[in-house]
């Protein structure tokens, strides 16, 4: 359930008590309509927030963990696991470390920010005890294949990958950067996390891991093409 | 009522029509567009005004009813193909096209033509009107006729249905789902339109908002396949293999995003 418009419109008299509701949108690049929109049917978008945060210098994880569903967001005491960091690393990064490895070559530049194309899915597969999917679904009601059908398409509503984190155990924030809603940065992740954790793992792990994703790639990149060919074929019998 | 909705019908289908004209012009689908001809033809065969006047000019004796049944058998079996082709179902291509669909049709025809001739149907009657009534027999020659106009329609769409339905929950592009649920809904109405004076006996009224679905959902449902495939031709100008996600190329998995739903060049 997204924020809470009253929760919602308090937060945002108490970090901006003195500006206009029409400058905050015009700072945080949001529509004004938009924004009237949410608050009328009394539910804000998470990144409703995150912008407006972020348009005036404040962390946006501190904005959301105000917030009843969010709250424990901001606790530092579960650190993102080497799994789920390494998640977060783009498939070619990860292709690239390989070839650096393997051909001896030096160190490759630094890592594209999270998210990458398959973030989510990554993620929740690098927190996932084999039955975090089902947990999820009981906790929060969502049926299995609809949660599914949002990892495929790279998205995962906010208070779901909240949801997923606590289903797993693991630090709340996770999700919430797999999902692009905030960086790294802004969820206490320590600057250069990510690539210690793809200098620890082992030239073996690391080579399942490429071969792994490249194999979920290749699946991926087959369907759309097969998708395509079913498409164009109707186009070009009924178009 | 009757009559607004089958007029409705003809400006749907007639619009689509004049609108596939370019391409057809162009050499492109026509077996579409002359099935579009063809129903809005056979459409404005079965109001009132047209009717009498095509039918005086035939000599009255309810011909144009027959050339009508024929112009749908003629749409329906245009249609019904390349619809099956499109959806890749060779099942269904071979049920409509093969030797079984068309020795269906050639029976649906004769019955057709038979039942017509050896019934009395002197006197133009839109939709046949009132000449069920004359006699017992004419009741029932009239009534196999129109049995046997309204089961080769739904013997195609029978076939069609598992395709567009399948269409309809697969992950190609919203639009050409929004078409196959359309054809799904016109597909279903075809076959109840055959089913269901079978079942009730009195069903005039019924049966002309059944008709009216379904050449509506046909139509609709091809028509909005077409405007896609017409929108995506249109936005991806660009010559064939740049769309293609190359292995040298930084993050091929970029296409893993909503790129099903992009058609590449």
């Amino acid at each position: 359930m997204p924020l809470p418009a009253k929760a919602f419109q308090h937060w945002l008299h108490s970090v901006a008590p003195a500006t206009s509701t029409a400058d905050i949108c015009r700072i945080a690049g949001i529509k004004r309509t938009t924004l009237a929109q949410q608050l009328v049917r009394g539910k804000v978008a998470e990144a409703t927030l995150v912008s407006i945060s972020r348009a005036l210098g404040l962390n946006p994880v501190d904005g959301l963990a105000g917030f009843e569903s969010y709250a424990g967001l901001r606790d530092t005491s579960r650190p993102p696991t080497q799994a789920e960091l390494v998640s977060q690393i783009a498939t070619t990064d990860l292709l690239r470390a390989v070839i650096a490895r393997t051909g001896g070559g030096e160190a490759t530049a630094t890592l594209s920010p999270a998210p990458h194309a398959t973030s989510v899915r990554n993620w929740v597969d690098a927190i996932d005890d084999g039955d975090v999917r089902h947990r999820v679904s009981a906790a929060t009601g969502i049926a299995r294949q609809n949660f599914s059908a949002q990892l495929t398409a790279n998205r995962l509503a906010p208070e779901l990958a909240v949801a997923t984190s606590r289903a797993a155990g693991v630090g709340l924030a996770g999700g919430l950067v797999a999902t692009g809603l905030i960086t790294e940065a802004e969820a206490g992740w320590a600057p250069g996390a990510r690539q210690a954790a793809l200098e620890a793992l082992s030239d073996g792990e690391l080579a399942t891991l490429a071969g792994d994703r490249l194999q979920a790639l290749g699946k991926t990149l087959r369907r759309q093409e097969q998708e395509q060919a079913q498409t164009e074929k109707i186009w070009e019998n009924l178009g | 009522m009757t009559e607004i909705l089958q007029w409705a019908a003809l400006v749907v289908c007639g619009g689509v029509a004049l609108g596939r004209l370019p391409d057809a012009a162009r050499g492109r689908n026509r077996s579409i567009f002359g099935a579009f001809l063809l129903a809005a033809f056979a459409i404005l065969l079965s109001i009132d005004g047209p009717y009498l006047a095509v039918d005086a000019w035939l000599g009255g004796e309810n011909y144009a009813n027959l050339i009508l049944r024929f112009f749908v058998y003629g749409a329906v079996v245009l249609v019904g193909y390349r619809t099956a082709r499109a959806f890749d179902d060779r099942r269904a291509v071979r049920r409509i096209a093969g030797p079984a669909g068309l020795a269906v049709l050639g029976a649906v025809a004769a019955a057709t033509t038979v039942f017509f001739l050896l019934a009395d149907t002197s006197g133009s009657a839109t939709g046949l009107g009132e000449l069920p009534l004359r006699s017992p027999s004419n009741a029932q020659l009239i009534g196999l006729y129109a049995t046997a106009g309204r089961a080769y329609p739904a013997f195609v769409a029978a076939c069609l249905l598992p395709s567009t339905v399948r269409a309809t929950r697969s992950r190609l592009p919203a639009a050409v789902r929004a078409g196959a649920l359309l054809l799904s809904v016109g597909c279903a109405a075809l076959v109840a339109a055959a089913l269901y004076p079978l079942l009730r006996a009195n069903v005039t009224g019924a049966q002309a908002t059944i008709n009216f679905t379904a050449v509506l959902g046909m139509s609709l449902g091809l028509a909005t396949i077409w405007l896609a495939g017409r929108a995506a031709a249109r936005s991806s100008a660009r010559p064939r293999g740049t769309a293609e996600p190359g292995p040298e190329e930084p993050g091929p998995e970029e296409s893993g995003r909503g790129a099903p739903k992009a058609p590449h060049a």
